[in-house]
């Protein structure tokens, strides 16, 4: 009996090290960005912001969002930012081919350098409202751009998405949320 | 009278100053206990990132609007989660991250202690020598003084 137990215990280094290795394999396999927060904000109302007008495009409040036809986006980007530049295609054909209505923030950046790059790319935005401080988009508990909101009808916020929505995010992710809402209330 | 007037605005500087450096003193304390959430192991204080200089903004409005260090660090929480307190608050759900340590370091002088204590079973005392074991002993001891 008292050998058996020796027996065990001689074992207890690979058996730490085995347990090291499922917790580290965890992470390798799932791939999760650790650094990627999740929200707070989740099933809760959109915080109220308050944005300054582009020049020559609709601005958008709370209002717009409650009670709305259908799912919306909510996508803070700037003309600074490479990594929105990179989503912009994917955020054009979501505005074009799949009728979602984006909303966009445009945060702390030059208004001027914000309308040349909707005019070069082009513009997914159904409106935009500019947080020139950057004050409004920590309601919203923005930590780097880009980042994208799901909004329900009600005016919710279902799901965030920090960096720039990619092929894979939009149809393997923003797009099966995005049905789902609008099948809740048929 | 130039004199009073002199004094008073003397006085409204030095408890001006007096409050900025509380208000400094609050700010610095609330900056070291936030993270920044650019880069996540840094403090606010430690930070230049971009957010972290806007939350150290937010941070000083607030102090200087008269608002208590928990009701910042709540305003904070409630947008960017408990993450971004770099000290965890004492709660339930945190219990094993403080207790944790604890914890183990018993465990360990407790697996220490049952160690010790069975070493110290084990050691058998030597048996007596037999009479003939006791005989044979004398033998060699003779022989070699001899």
């Amino acid at each position: 009996m008292k050998n058996k137990l020796k027996y065990f215990y001689s074992y207890t280094p690979l058996i730490v090290f085995l347990i090291l290795v499922l917790f580290f394999a965890r992470q390798l396999i799932l791939k999760e960005d650790p650094s990627e927060l999740p929200s707070v904000l989740i099933d809760e109302k959109f915080p109220s912001i308050i944005l300054s007008e582009l020049v020559g495009y609709k601005v958008f409040s709370n209002k717009n969002l409650i009670n709305a036809n259908g799912p919306s986006l909510v996508n803070i980007w700037s003309s600074w930012c490479v990594p929105c530049k990179v989503e912009h295609e994917y955020l054009m054909s979501m505005s074009n081919n799949y009728n979602i209505i984006i909303y966009g923030i445009n945060y702390k950046d030059n208004k001027e350098d914000a309308l040349k790059v909707l005019d070069l790319n082009g513009n997914p935005f159904y409106a935009i409202g500019a947080d020139q401080d950057g004050m409004q988009s920590i309601n919203l508990g923005v930590y780097g751009v880009p980042e994208t909101f799901i909004i329900d009808r009600d005016g919710n916020i279902r799901y965030r998405h920090v960096g720039p929505i990619l092929e894979y995010d939009m149809e393997k992710i923003i797009l099966p949320i995005i049905n789902k809402i609008k099948q809740e209330r048929l | 009278m130039t004199t009073i007037i002199k004094f008073i605005f003397c006085f409204f500087i030095i408890s001006n100053s007096v409050l900025a450096d509380t208000n400094n003193k609050a700010a610095y304390e609330l900056y070291k206990e936030l993270r920044c959430l650019v880069c996540q192991n840094q403090s606010l204080l430690e930070s230049n990132a971009p957010l972290a200089l806007d939350l150290k903004k937010v941070v000083m409005d607030k102090i200087e609007l008269g608002q208590s260090k928990n009701e910042i660090k709540k305003f904070l929480v409630d947008r960017y989660g408990e993450f971004i307190l770099l000290k965890p608050k004492y709660s339930i759900q945190n219990i094993l991250l403080w207790l944790g340590p604890i914890l183990f370091l018993l465990i360990g002088f407790f697996v220490t202690f049952v160690f010790l204590r069975k070493q110290s079973m084990y050691k058998e005392e030597p048996l007596p020598l037999t009479n003939e074991e006791e005989n044979s002993l004398k033998k060699i001891l003779d022989n070699n003084v001899s």
